[in-house]
């Protein structure tokens, strides 16, 4: 499936920027299952600086630097990717194995072990230990506990923007029992976690209007975030998106994964000056 | 359970020698003895030490034990070599986890070791150099004899600078001591390290310019600033905060008055993940956005990389991993829970008594080795902040240590000479402006108050307007009496007092310690002499003791500081507060519905001039020569024009591009000083009644000066904010 996306960010400052110093996350990354065929990122003003690198996780990162004032910046990425991931195999092994192979590490495990650890905003939290509990029982294959995971966070979860920030830690998303898809991510990241079972924050892109026939999917106007499973060292990672309880398959473009949020922020930076700040975001995920 | 280890006995139960010679010097001590040296020891560290000039700012850093714990040279090659070995597998260890990641691939380190801890920072390998440059190891002999290693300390090795400190103490107090024992200089241990740091800068700086060095602490207010700033010192490093740096272009600078100058090697001693707000911890104020990115570049070295901090959670792996990554057995041990510590000669209470410790040794990378620092920090196990200082006696041990080859001479390009303001700090500049104006005040504050105290049991004239000048000041509000005089002591100038403590521990990098240390001495006096009045004689003995402080400094600040430094702006401050004190307290005085005679006595003696104005005119008191005296006369420190002249050549001395627009406007005011007094003397009725309007004008036109000072050289950068990501601040 061939999208092209169109990623709009401006932020409108009510004092001028003396000097601004931003860190972006806005790259789709090259997967099995992803290929981008172009991928321009315009900034304005014009940065006096600009660094391309890769993250620790082998994310596409830029760095740009503005040295001149300014009350506007905007950033707009401008892609074309074509998506087709691997559809989720038929059975998986139990999840205790996996935990296990996790916590051994080793070269079968090492890499995915990372995001069985805490992280800041995707501890391993008791609260949502217990919530994901339920969907595993002893012996469960991984893959079916992860999809009802991910069916339950979508059922019992309102998707309500306004109610959080992304400082509301996972506990309070419990308690409200609502949230956008930030937060669903980090609250089954965290349940996961609490079990042993890693689990990645992936961030990227919905399609914006559904296939005909189908309800309009939440999150499209925006970025959008999900969690990548793994199911052990032979089957390594799937994405499951708890926001709209699906598999990705490819109505998803990947720009990258963390451990959370804060790894992947699309666009982070320190700026001097500027006084309150108001930000735009406009997403588009079009079949191309 | 074996008993813990005596220090001073051998293994054969015998004392050993070196130490039965130091117990003999420390008991041989005259009057006193050593409860009295102890005494001078604590002294001199109120005066020169970490405790700031702040009352209840708890002494910070480690109080010095006067008996020194010693190391015999032999033990200290072998502890030096171990710690060696350790410092260099470490950085191999580091380098893989940054980098292939093999031992945790093939599963030599569990994942969760390194993932789960905090110290692990996702920024990647920033090349240019190794990630760790200095470190320290804390050590313990345990009921074997043998020492072992209880935390390798690689992300901020702190404790250095207190070493220096206890050193240098315990030779002014302890000279038999030295005598008896000489231990092994430090200086070649920092001398080492300079050319090291030099050496590190980015290849092309030092054929061109000295590298700049700067030394990364977290302000005057965390607890280990004192370490920073006696370090700093000594390696002849830039002392600054994150405020004081910038990233441009990809490059660091440090933020001067005379603009942006590169800084070419960056030793940190704050926290790796607050080094920049961009990349890792978007709350932290310590760091500067982009330093990251500048180390990546290539233009700025750092000591150490952020995430070095990990390294000390590998303690238990070390003798696994030694083989595999250096092919070496593991010299120095990592500590087995449960071992007690060896106890050393401690002076408590009752005299002597021997006390378990902990040992912090301290190495640097040198070249291709690692130098261990002869000397160290031997801490007081249990809470009570008492370090002794280390000694290694002297038997060669310094040459005999494994070096790397001696560097050759520096190459250094030819100094150009400066007599400039140098790598002054806009921050520095600031704080000493603020210095110098506060200072002054507190000076008009007690003279004020002196004056009102001297003439409330007399009932004298002149009490009502200088009770107006005192509420001009806000020092009372309302008429000036025994009470409200009373409460203004203990109230608004104990907080002057303590306003001019605070900036003083700010600037205090800038001073030296005997500057600091008779500065302690004047303001502990100064502040217990506003607390104490009890009547109007006292209370005008308090103030004169407060005056006593002003001149101190002044005297201090004019004898000790060079030119070109930061003392232009103290002098600046003092003389714009002087000149607006003196325009508001004549106005004051001119004012007066009384006769006018009086009004003019008072502003003489406002302005301390009494004795200069009899000198010239004897007893006969006319407008034309009063006001001459205290407004034009150039040469009258006390003065208006005196200040103006002052302010003017400072003003020209700081110059710059847009410089010439302030002088001018000094030029101005004297220039009308002189017109007034022409006034007076052509027609004295009007123009003195016309006097105070124009007086509060011209102090109002001083305010607006040091606005504009302010703006022009204080760097006034708004603060910074995060966006996009979990940070403290901003956040969206």
């Amino acid at each position: 499936m061939k999208y092209r996306v169109r990623h709009r960010t401006l932020y409108r400052y009510d004092e001028p920027v003396d000097l601004a110093a931003h860190m972006l996350h806005l790259l789709p990354r090259v997967l099995p299952g992803q290929r981008v065929l172009r991928a321009v990122l315009d900034a304005a003003p014009a940065p006096s600086r600009v660094v391309d690198g890769q993250d620790h996780f082998g994310n596409a990162v830029r760095w740009l630097f503005l040295d001149r004032p300014h009350e506007r910046f905007s950033v707009t990425l401008r892609a074309e990717v074509e998506v087709g991931f691997a559809p989720p195999p038929a059975a998986s092994p139990d999840w205790e194995s996996v935990a296990e192979a996790a916590r051994i590490g080793g070269p079968r495990g090492w890499q995915a072990a990372e995001f069985a650890c805490p992280s800041p905003l995707a501890p391993a939290d008791p609260a949502a230990g217990a919530y994901a509990r339920a969907s595993f029982p002893p012996g469960r294959p991984v893959l079916d506990g992860l999809r009802e995971l991910a069916r339950r966070i979508h059922e019992d979860f309102a998707f309500r923007p306004g109610q959080t920030t992304i400082h509301t830690p996972v506990g309070r998303v419990l308690e409200l029992r609502a949230g956008v898809c930030q937060d669903f991510a980090h609250l089954m990241i965290a349940g996961l976690r609490a079990l042993g079972l890693p689990a990645r924050y992936v961030s990227g892109y919905l399609r914006t209007h559904p296939p005909p026939g189908r309800a309009p999917l939440r999150g499209a106007d925006q970025s959008h975030a999900w969690v990548g499973c793994w199911l052990g060292p032979e089957l390594g990672w799937v994405d499951l998106d708890p926001t709209n309880d699906l598999v990705v398959g490819c109505e998803h473009v990947v720009l990258g994964w963390g451990r959370d949020y804060a790894d992947v922020s699309p666009l982070r930076g320190v700026i001097l000056g500027g006084g309150a700040h108001r930000v735009e975001v406009g997403v588009d995920l079009v079949a191309a | 359970m074996a008993p813990p280890i005596d220090e001073t006995i051998d293994g054969a139960g015998r004392p050993w020698p070196h130490w039965q010679a130091l117990l003999a010097a420390v008991n041989g001590l005259g009057a006193g003895g050593l409860a009295g040296r102890a005494a001078r020891l604590d002294q001199a560290l109120a005066e020169e030490g970490p405790a700031g000039l702040l009352p209840g700012a708890a002494s910070r850093g480690w109080r010095p034990d006067p008996v020194p714990l010693l190391l015999p040279a032999a033990e200290f090659r072998t502890l030096a070599a171990g710690l060696a070995q350790r410092a260099r597998l470490l950085e191999a260890a580091l380098a893989d986890l940054h980098g292939p990641c093999r031992l945790l691939a093939s599963g030599v380190l569990p994942p969760a070791l390194v993932y789960a801890d905090p110290r692990f920072l996702r920024c990647g390998a920033l090349g240019g150099g190794p990630m760790l440059g200095a470190c320290a190891a804390d050590l313990l002999r345990g009921e074997d004899g043998r020492w072992s290693v209880l935390a390798d300390l690689t992300g901020v090795a702190g404790g250095i600078g207190y070493v220096l400190q206890n050193r240098r103490l315990l030779a002014r107090v302890l000279p038999e001591a030295f005598a008896a024992v000489p231990p092994c200089p430090l200086d070649p241990f920092f001398a080492a390290w300079r050319r090291a740091l030099h050496d590190l800068a980015p290849a092309g700086v030092a054929p061109v310019r000295p590298p700049v060095l700067a030394l990364l602490g977290a302000g005057t207010a965390s607890a280990h600033w004192f370490e920073h700033m006696t370090l700093a010192r000594e390696l002849g490093a830039v002392l600054v905060e994150g405020g004081d740096l910038t990233v441009r272009d990809g490059a660091l600078f440090l933020k001067t008055l005379r603009g942006l100058r590169p800084v070419d090697v960056l030793l940190r001693r704050v926290a790796g993940r607050a080094l920049d707000p961009l990349e890792l911890d978007a709350a932290s104020g310590a760091g500067v956005a982009g330093l990251l990115d500048a180390v990546r570049g290539g233009r700025v070295r750092l000591v150490n990389h952020p995430g070095s901090a990990l390294a000390a959670a590998l303690g238990p792996w070390l003798s696994a991993l030694c083989p595999l990554l250096l092919g070496e057995a593991l010299l120095l041990d990592s500590a087995a829970a449960g071992h007690r510590a060896s106890l050393a000669p401690t002076l408590g209470a009752a005299g002597l008594e021997p006390r378990p410790f902990v040992l912090r040794l301290f190495l640097i990378r040198d070249g291709a080795g690692w130098r261990v620092l002869p000397g160290g920090l031997a801490r007081l196990a249990g809470g009570e902040r008492i370090g002794k200082d280390v000694w290694v006696p002297d038997e060669g041990a310094a040459e005999a240590q494994p070096q790397p080859d001696a560097p050759a001479a520096p190459v250094a390009a030819r100094l150009a000479l400066d007599r400039s303001t140098g790598d002054l700090p806009s921050r520095i500049a600031d704080d000493l402006f603020w210095l110098g104006r506060y200072v002054e005040r507190l000076d008009s504050a007690a003279r004020l108050i002196r004056a009102a105290a001297a003439r409330l049991s007399r009932g004298a004239e002149g009490l009502a307007i200088i009770g107006r000048c005192l509420d001009d000041a806000e020092l009372i509000a309302g008429p000036a009496t025994a009470p409200t005089l009373f409460a203004a002591a203990g109230g608004p100038v104990a907080g002057l007092i303590g306003e001019i403590a605070r900036l003083t521990d700010r600037v205090r990098d800038r001073l030296t310690a005997d500057m600091h240390a008779i500065l302690t001495r004047s303001l502990g006096r100064a502040r217990h002499d506003a607390a104490g009045p009890r009547d109007a004689d006292a209370l005008g003995h308090a103030m004169a003791g407060v005056r006593l402080f002003c001149t101190t400094l002044a005297g201090l600040a004019a004898e000790n500081m060079v030119r070109g430094g930061g003392w232009l702006f103290l002098e600046l401050g003092r003389r714009i507060e002087r000149a607006r004190a003196v325009a508001a307290e004549l106005a004051a005085a001119l004012d007066g519905s009384g006769p006018r005679e009086a009004g003019l006595r008072l502003a003489l003696e406002l302005c301390d001039s009494a004795i200069t104005y009899r000198g010239r005119y004897r007893d006969v008191v006319q407008p034309a020569p009063v006001l001459d005296l205290v407004l034009a006369d150039p040469g009258n420190p006390r003065g208006l024009a005196f200040q103006l002249v002052a302010m003017h050549a400072l003003l020209e001395d700081l110059g710059g591009d847009d410089g010439r627009e302030m002088p001018a406007l000094v030029a101005g005011l004297l220039a009308e000083l002189e017109i007034l007094v022409e006034r007076v003397e052509a027609a004295p009725d009007a123009a003195v009644a016309a006097l105070p309007a124009e007086l509060r004008r011209i102090a109002e036109l001083l305010d607006g000066l040091s606005e504009r000072i302010a703006r022009r050289y204080f760097a006034l950068l708004p603060a910074a904010h995060s966006l996009g990501a979990p940070g403290l601040r901003g956040a969206a």
